[in-house]
Parts: C-alpha cells; structure tokens; sequence
C-alpha cells in the first residue's frame, strides 16, 4: 500500500530558485528509501515538504491516501506529530538534559498546561525512556545534551524522533557530522528501527556507498528533478553517475575517507 | 609582480587613513584643551589641594561607620529592587525586539526604538525627575534604576535572542508543537542561563549607580555622602567611601563568580 504519494510536485522559494520540478513520487508503507543527489538537488526541501516544513507551489501530496496540502493549522500540527524528523545537526536544546530533548516528541500527546508546566504524565516519561533504551543510551537521561558525543546526540535525535510514535521517519543527512564508524551505527539504528515498527523511512544521503548498503529502495535527484525512483540492487555506478551528472569521486563514498575524520 | 603593486598601494591607502584618524583626534583634542583654557600649569596646582583632602579623609571618622552601613544597606536594597523591575520588565520588551521570532519587523523594530529611548538618557536624568515626581528618598532611586536599566537589559537581551541557534525551533515545529512549547522548550532553555548573567551585571552597574543617585536625593548611602561633601566633612566623606568601596567590591566579585558559573 502507498504511504506517500507526490504528484506534480514542485517548489519554488521566494527567491526564485526552483528547488524541485514537478516530482511524481510513490513510496510503500514500510519502505527504507534513500533519497540521493549533489547537495542542492532538492533532498532536503524534498523531505521538508513532506512535513510541510516548507510549503510545496505545486502539486499534491497524499499521505496515508489523505492530501496534506491544505490542511488547517490544527490538522498541521496533528499531521506533522505522526511524522518523525531527524536532523543532520541534530538539533537538539544542548542546555538541556537529554531526557527533555526526548520529552519533546511527545509535545503533541500531552495536554499543553501540563507541558508548559513541564508536568509530564508518568507513561510519557516512560515512553521517553523507553525511545533512549532503544538507542542505547538510556543511562544519559540525565545528562545535559551538549555533553554527549557526536553519534549519542544524533541518537537523542532519533529517540525524540520514536517519542512521536511516527508513522513516518524524515532523516535529513543524519550522518553528515559523523565519523565514518559512527555514521555507519546510525544508519543501522535507523534500519533496525524501520525492521521493527515498520516505520516508513526516507534518509537522505550523499554517500553513494551507504544508499548501496542500507537503502531498499533509491530516489535519485538532480537539480530538483526526480531522475531515478527503484530498487538499490538496480542501481549501477553508471546510474549514480547520472544523478551526479558527474563521475563518481572518492568524495562520494564514506569509506574512501571523503569526509572521513570532520 | 603586478598584484604586488596593488596590494603595496592598498596598503599604503590603508595607512594614510590611519594617519589621518590620528591628526582628526589630536587636533580635537588640541581644540578642546583651548576652549577650555586648560593647561598642565592649571593641572599641577590643584594637586597639593587633592593631597590635603585626602589627608583629610584619613583616618575615616569611624563614628559614623554604623551610620554609612545603614546607608549602604539601603543602596544595595535599592539597587536590587531596581534591578529586579528592569529584569522582569525587560524580558518581554527583549523578545518582542528580537527579529527571529516571525514577529512582524514593525513590533521588532519598536521594540528597538523603544529600548534606545529609554538608553538615551542618563540615571541621573531619571534620578531627578522621580525625586521631582515622588519626592526625596529610596522610591525614587528604584524608580530611576528600574527604568534606566530596562533600556540596556532589553538591548543585550535581544541581541541574545537573537543569536540563538534556529535548529531546536526547527525540531519542535517538525514534532507538531504549539508556538507556546515551541517557545517554552527551544528557546527559553537557549536565552534563561545568558539572562541572568546579564542581569547580574546590571546589578553590579545598579549597586554603583544607587550609591551616586543619593546625590539627587533618590536615598541609600549617597545621601549622607552629598551633605558630608556639602559641609567639606571629610572624615566622613572618608568613612562613607571606605564602605561604598568595600561592599562594592565584594558584591562585584560574587557577582562576577556566580556569573562565571551559570554560563
């Protein structure tokens, strides 16, 4: 069954720039999709539409059959707390502790007296609890953000994320401020994660030999054009480099050390 | 060959405008010194009066130590009630000048007009037209400070919120909060520690300004400080000093300490 649906879809910032071209787009309840191209394709403003973080020009999207287009600012808020985002900085309060980074995600569950009050129900705190355990780092709760490693805020990150109870997972470069090793063990969470719920999952990479390990299924972009929409295993070195519209460098795969060591 | 003569010549404009900041101020300085009739024969008679005064001063008339703490008891009173009012009504003034809000610019920008108004006038402006309005004493004084700091509290509060980093609003936007949480969660936690310190250091300002304000006859230890000058008593100019820089210095340091430790 189809989660996603994009028809037509296009976006044009205020300042002219076309950022995506008309992109019909399908993506299966449950998927592990990849989203690839140069930076400045169109992989973030593409994930962000999706949550209408950025508004689309044209087209439609249909989620779970419904169009999110026009929906009221009520229906928005509703809406975007069934869908889960992860950041390539993290995004994270860094003076506060990681339990009430995680806390956030469930803003939208909790009546807002009691959020403003910072009074939590026992069971969402459980819950946010449970999202560090299964990230593994449930012994920082306490701990102010900023004084976790790299790969440990991003799984703050991502246990924020799954205290949303996503239907779906946006990953916006989730890996792009980590090491190599680091990089790979996010990308594993956030595969196993996907395994497990069944939260579809869209991650966006630049790192062609990651999108190769990890993705199920590839959407390449170019210049704001979808230019590729199928299965990893199909996807060649002769296709990456028709998404890149370039050849392929060592800067394009994580393990030739590109990026390695930032 | 030929980017090394633009870059000697780029230089060498770059010194002429130096030297002709350097003539600017030495010949203001040369034009005021002038109007004022000012001389370092002028300077150096007054020196022998300055050393008999303050020969004067010493030893403090410690009589009056008891007299001066209860005086600077109050300027500290005044100077934290002052400064409290400034904090709590700068706050919102900070957030509503602030241009990352998604305020509309015309609210940020009275915000600002705002807060410059009230930063051009001096405490002692204030000083004298509440001790007109409520009569001589403390009030006045905390008047004066409350509404004086406001101005510089709200200004380097905003420029604090105006530096914050976007990416937690972001954060929480995409979870589906409300712009109360959204406010509540990414960016109080960013602005709350960086508050304080600023309003510790307008504490510290505060303590300095409530102790000359008395001479305007807004209350604490300036009072007895104005008629000990006005009398030429100066062992208890001495006395009142000794305790205005004592306490001063202590608070200052504790104040810089604990600000030290919050951010």
């Amino acid at each position: 069954m189809e989660i996603i649906e994009c028809e037509g879809l296009g976006v044009t910032y205020p300042g002219g720039v076309e950022a995506l071209k008309n992109v019909d787009l399908t993506i299966e309840d449950g998927d592990f999709v990849i989203v690839v191209g140069l930076s400045g394709a169109g992989k973030s403003t593409l994930l962000r539409t999706i949550n209408r973080l950025v508004e689309p020009t044209t087209g439609t999207i249909k989620v779970d059959g419904r169009v999110i287009n026009n929906l009221d600012k009520k229906e928005l808020k509703e809406y975007r707390s069934e869908v889960g985002m992860i950041f390539q900085n993290f995004n994270l309060v860094n003076r506060s502790s990681v339990l009430r980074n995680v806390l956030a995600g469930r803003l939208r569950e909790v009546p807002t007296w009691r959020t403003l009050l910072g009074l939590f129900p026992e069971e969402d705190v459980e819950e946010a609890l449970s999202c560090l355990e299964r990230v593994g780092i449930k012994e920082k709760a306490d701990s102010r953000a900023d004084e976790l490693s790299g790969g440990q805020q991003q799984r703050v990150g991502i246990a924020r994320a799954l205290a949303q109870e996503p239907k779906i997972l946006l990953a916006d470069e989730p890996v792009a401020s980590l090491d190599p090793p680091t990089s790979h063990a996010v990308m594993q969470d956030l595969k196993r994660i996907n395994e497990e719920d069944g939260i579809t999952t869209l991650v966006n990479l630049h790192f062609i030999d990651l999108a190769q390990e990890y993705g199920e299924k590839i959407i390449g972009l170019r210049e704001g054009e979808l230019v590729y929409q199928g299965p990893a295993s199909k996807v060649t070195e002769a296709k990456f480099e028709e998404i890149y519209g370039r050849s392929i460098t060592a800067d394009d795969q994580l393990t030739a050390g590109g990026e390695a060591d930032v | 060959m030929k980017t090394s003569n633009t870059s000697l010549r780029d230089y060498e404009k770059k010194s002429m405008k130096w030297y002709v900041g350097y003539f600017v101020v030495l010949a203001l300085f040369i034009w005021s010194m002038i109007g004022m009739n000012i001389n370092l024969e002028r300077i150096s008679d007054g020196i022998p009066a300055m050393g008999r005064i303050l020969a004067l001063m010493v030893p403090p008339d410690t009589a009056r130590l008891e007299s001066s703490v209860i005086g600077m008891i109050e300027t500290i009173q005044i100077a934290v009630i002052g400064t409290t009012i400034a904090a709590i009504f700068s706050i919102p003034v900070s957030f509503m000048a602030a241009r990352n809000l998604g305020l509309p610019t015309a609210v940020s920008t009275a915000g600002k007009q705002i807060l410059n108004a009230i930063r051009t006038f001096p405490s002692l402006v204030f000083g004298i037209f509440f001790v007109a309005s409520y009569g001589p004493g403390p009030l006045a004084g905390v008047m004066a400070l409350g509404i004086n700091s406001i101005g510089m509290l709200g200004k380097l509060n905003s420029e604090i919120v105006e530096a914050i980093d976007p990416g937690p609003i972001e954060a929480l936007e995409a979870t589906g909060a409300n712009y109360p949480e959204m406010f509540l969660y990414a960016v109080i936690p960013q602005v709350l520690p960086e508050f304080i310190g600023t309003t510790l250091y307008r504490f510290e300002l505060n303590l300095r300004q409530a102790s000359v304000l008395g001479l305007v006859g807004a209350g604490g230890i300036g009072v007895t400080l104005m008629q000990a000058l006005q009398f030429r008593r100066w062992a208890i100019v001495g006395m009142t000093m000794l305790v205005i820089i004592v306490v001063v210095t202590i608070l200052d340091y504790s104040s810089a300490f604990i600000r030290k430790k919050i951010i």
